[in-house]
């Protein structure tokens, strides 16, 4: 190392570790191996990122019990050594300034520093009060899919097997349960059947709804790769909105708002029409299906919808078809009939390998879980399934979206392993391995997460503990529900996070809670994939981890019994894989993933699974099955394509309100921002919301760049600066702003109507007015 | 002075236009051009936020379609 400094050090080892993510070699003339052996007293550990569903693997450094370097996990196969700019900020979301250390209960309107027994005491007395004066179904947990796979276990098992009330539930319920209807009523079983390297394999990409440039952007590289590696690679971005992924896709094609419905309906007639499906696929793989239409919104407190479907024949699926004429749907979508037209012809071409994505465009939707099928009916008629480098998938926005809410099951019905609490064999099952009496899983689901904020409003909840997210700030038609949480007459509101929110202003208890790195943890991403990572640090201050404070509450509550752990992590893991075991759903011993850069479920002597449903990938399909859709027994093993009618938003612009409002994320930030607001060069870069119009409109109403606007619809107003020109761009009558700044509750202007299936929020169509401020 | 490895993924036949380009900006030290047109550039800065202020730049650069960080080290600056 002679005549070198450490910089010329970390210098070369910064060049070295982009080298190899590259997968070329150093051609500089520090050599690489020089370059770590000058790290050596940084100790390094590895865990997946933090922030989205992509599921990034990371190796962090650690120096004196702080974090000090970072960098991409080289033998992660999902981001194979590089990260999105959000690695630059991993570390610095652990040490805001304003980290809460220490628990505070309300005195009036101050929070005041307690001691944890004292937080605790008080917490388990407010649910004991609440219990014996009004049941169990009046105390819940509102969780996220940042939880860990023990924390969300730990939730589930407490409240549905401890006290006895279904009232747990997730904000994924805001981002992705219309992805989890979606994949059951059409395969019986949650989750992808492909992984994301069919992002390499692939060279034809639909994306529906879905910003990948700046929500998923190690994902969106993957896809620009292959385009550079391959010419025959084709994007096309569907949108209502001009993003830096609509830039970049060969194509953009904006629709008008819902019309996504029709437009794959018209895809698939396109297919249908012209002969473009494959017969014998159809014949040995899919069954036909129709179900109730007109099924309203959920705007109404304890709305309720049951599905009834029936069994049609492939003429029927035809017949349904039929009006969903290229000319109409242009109509209606204002995509040109004959971009419609040759859209079918690109997806169902026999010599391209096609893939879907989407995201919230889809997911947030009121009928959520009618354009996930309609995307599924695509891939099922044309036999695009089930192959390396061809298959539909949903993309998630929160880093165990699926590892934990999904699979563990913190949704009001859901129990581990995509059971639910109607069955009654399920419940005998949880039951068994919980060591409960099975009549102690109460049988109905009660609330959705929009319900529940409503039922706290009404005061049917009286005590609610969240944790890891901020429904405050991100519920839809937010007025209402932070109105009602301060509502008093025995509402008593908890809130376990690592900073102020504007969740934590409303609470009676704040609980300071150990964040990623500082606890041990597994995510599971959208892929299938579940990762694991140890403690590297402490949390600052009394900061304690989630799943400690949960059980806390249990053993508080008189059911410490169920968590009789020594090493909880670890055993809960072990209890927690027996519902999948044998179900599709194996999972393999904890040990295994303390070593793998995670494992694709399931996971059977060991091999994990990157191609479900298919043989000589999934251990379920036996040789000379080829593909088996083996979750949906009562359909004999097969998918169902959906017959699946256009419907219209519930509010759509008018003279009064002639604006669609979207709302979504943009690249610097993260959800509601609570950890990247944190860091004072994202908040430089992009400090606040801003609203997205386009010129023409603004030129319309004498609106000039950056001038203030007043945006207002039939729930709320806010006022923002206009961007005409920035790096999103707003088609016509359309504007979009995005949710994470918590000065700017735009969420206090969307509708709480959500797709009766999923249960669902749309937060991509309300209408809106514009006035100059 | 944090220091950070980046990889710049061009539109094809850019690189090389694209590599003088930032070669100019203070901070950001091209290391090689790959064979598959990719960059491999050190960014350095006193500060993450000039870090990210770099970075955030060369989204703005013609030619340059992703920016992606595969090593970051800033254990002289205090959190």
């Amino acid at each position: 190392m002679g005549g070198l400094s450490r910089r010329d050090f970390l210098k070369a080892s910064a060049a070295a570790a982009a080298f190899a993510a590259a997968g070329a070699s150093a051609a500089a003339s520090l050599r690489p191996k020089d370059a770590s052996a000058s790290e050596g007293d940084i100790r390094w550990g590895k865990a997946p990122c933090r922030f989205c569903g992509t599921g990034c693997g990371v190796l962090i450094g650690v120096r004196d019990g702080r974090i000090v370097a970072t960098k991409g996990d080289p033998q992660a196969p999902v981001n194979k050594g590089l990260n999105c700019i959000k690695g630059y900020f991993l570390s610095k979301i652990l040490y805001g300034t304003d980290r809460l250390t220490k628990p505070l209960i309300r005195k009036g309107d101050t929070m005041v520093e307690a001691s944890w027994d004292e937080a605790m005491t008080l917490i388990a007395g407010k649910f004991k009060e609440s219990i014996d004066k009004h049941g169990p179904d009046s105390v819940a947990m509102y969780g996220s899919g940042q939880w860990t796979v023990f924390e969300g276990y730990a939730a589930s098992k407490l409240f549905k097997g401890g006290i006895g009330t279904n009232n747990v539930e997730p904000n994924a319920r805001l981002c992705m349960a219309s992805s989890v209807t979606g994949f059951m009523s059409t395969f019986g079983g949650d989750e992808p059947m492909g992984c994301f390297d069919d992002l390499d394999l692939g060279d034809t990409f639909f994306l529906w709804g879905a910003n990948m440039a700046e929500c998923h952007p190690v994902l969106f590289s993957r896809m620009i790769d292959n385009r550079l590696r391959n010419p025959q690679v084709k994007i096309i971005d569907f949108a209502t909105r001009y993003t830096r992924t609509s830039q970049m896709a060969d194509q953009y094609v904006k629709f008008n708002p819902q019309t996504d419905l029709a437009l794959l309906n018209a895809i698939a007639h396109v297919i249908i029409r012209d002969k473009l499906y494959d017969e014998q696929f159809i014949k040995d793989h899919v069954v036909f299906k129709r179900g109730k239409e007109n099924i309203g919104y959920g705007l109404e407190d304890k709305f309720k919808f049951a599905d009834e479907p029936k069994l049609i024949g492939f003429d029927e699926y035809k017949a349904f078809l039929k009006p969903y004429t290229p000319e109409y749907v242009a109509k209606l979508s204002s995509v040109p009939a004959k971009t419609i037209v040759e859209l079918a012809h690109l997806y169902a071409d026999k010599s391209r390998k096609v893939n879907s994505l989407w995201t919230m465009g889809f997911n947030q939707h009121t009928r959520g879980t009618w354009v996930n099928n309609l995307a599924y009916n695509v891939h099922l008629l044309t036999s695009k399934i089930c192959k390396p480098g061809e298959n539909p998938m949903s993309l998630t926005g929160q880093p165990s979206a699926c590892g934990t809410t999904r699979e563990v099951g913190t949704f009001t019905h859901r129990l581990p392993a995509d059971m639910v609490v109607m069955n009654p064999e399920h419940r005998e099952k949880a039951a068994r391995i919980w060591g409960i009496d099975p009549k102690k899983i109460p049988a109905k689901p009660t609330y959705n997460a929009t319900e529940m904020f409503r039922a706290l409003d009404r005061g049917d909840i009286k005590v609610v503990w969240i944790q890891v997210t901020n429904p405050f700030q991100s519920l839809p038609n937010l007025s209402r529900y932070r109105k009602g949480a301060r509502k008093g007459d025995g509402r008593f509101i908890v809130v376990s996070d690592i900073y102020p929110t504007r969740s934590t202003e409303l609470a009676d208890v704040i609980l300071p809670s150990a964040c990623w790195i500082e606890k041990e943890g597994m995510f599971g991403n959208a892929e299938r994939r579940t990762q694991h990572w140890f403690k590297q640090i402490d949390p600052p201050g009394e900061a304690r981890n989630d799943l400690w404070q949960t059980i806390e509450l249990a053993k508080r509550l008189g059911y410490g019994s169920l968590f009789p752990y020594t090493y909880p992590e670890k055993e809960i893991w072990e209890e927690y894989r027996k519902f999948g075991e044998g179900q599709g759903k194996d999972l393999a011993p904890y040990e295994s993933y303390t070593k793998a850069r995670g494992l694709c479920w399931p996971v059977v002597n060991g091999k994990e699974t990157t191609y479900r449903y298919v043989e000589g990938f999934d251990p379920y399909v036996k040789a000379g099955e080829g593909i088996k859709f083996y979750k949906n027994k009562a359909d004999h093993y097969k998918a169902v394509v959906w017959a699946r009618p256009y419907e219209p938003a519930p509010e759509v612009p008018d003279r009064h309100y002639p604006f669609w409002l979207c709302t979504g994320r943009v690249l610097e930030h993260w959800h509601t921002g609570t950890m990247t607001g944190r860091v004072p060069e994202i908040m430089r870069a992009n400090p606040s919301a801003v609203c997205e119009m386009h010129p023409v409109d603004a030129g319309r109403l004498g609106i000039k760049d950056h001038q203030k606007v007043k945006i207002t619809s039939r729930r709320g107003t806010i006022i923002l600066p206009v961007n005409l020109n920035g790096r999103g761009k707003a088609e016509k009558g359309n504007i979009f702003v995005a949710f994470f700044d918590e000065g700017k509750l735009i969420n206090e202007l969307c509708l709480d109507a959500y797709c009766p299936i999923s249960g669902e929020p749309d937060y991509k169509k309300c209408a809106v007015k514009i006035e100059k401020a | 002075m944090p220091v950070s490895g980046v990889i710049i993924t061009c539109a094809e036949g850019c690189s090389a236009e694209v590599s003088s380009r930032i070669s100019s900006i203070n901070g950001v030290e091209v290391h090689g051009i790959l064979p598959d047109g990719q960059i491999v550039a050190v960014v350095e800065a006193d500060t993450v936020d000039g870090e990210v202020e770099l970075v955030a730049g060369l989204y703005e650069v013609e030619g340059i379609q992703a920016v992606r960080l595969a090593y970051h080290n800033f254990e002289d600056i205090a959190h």
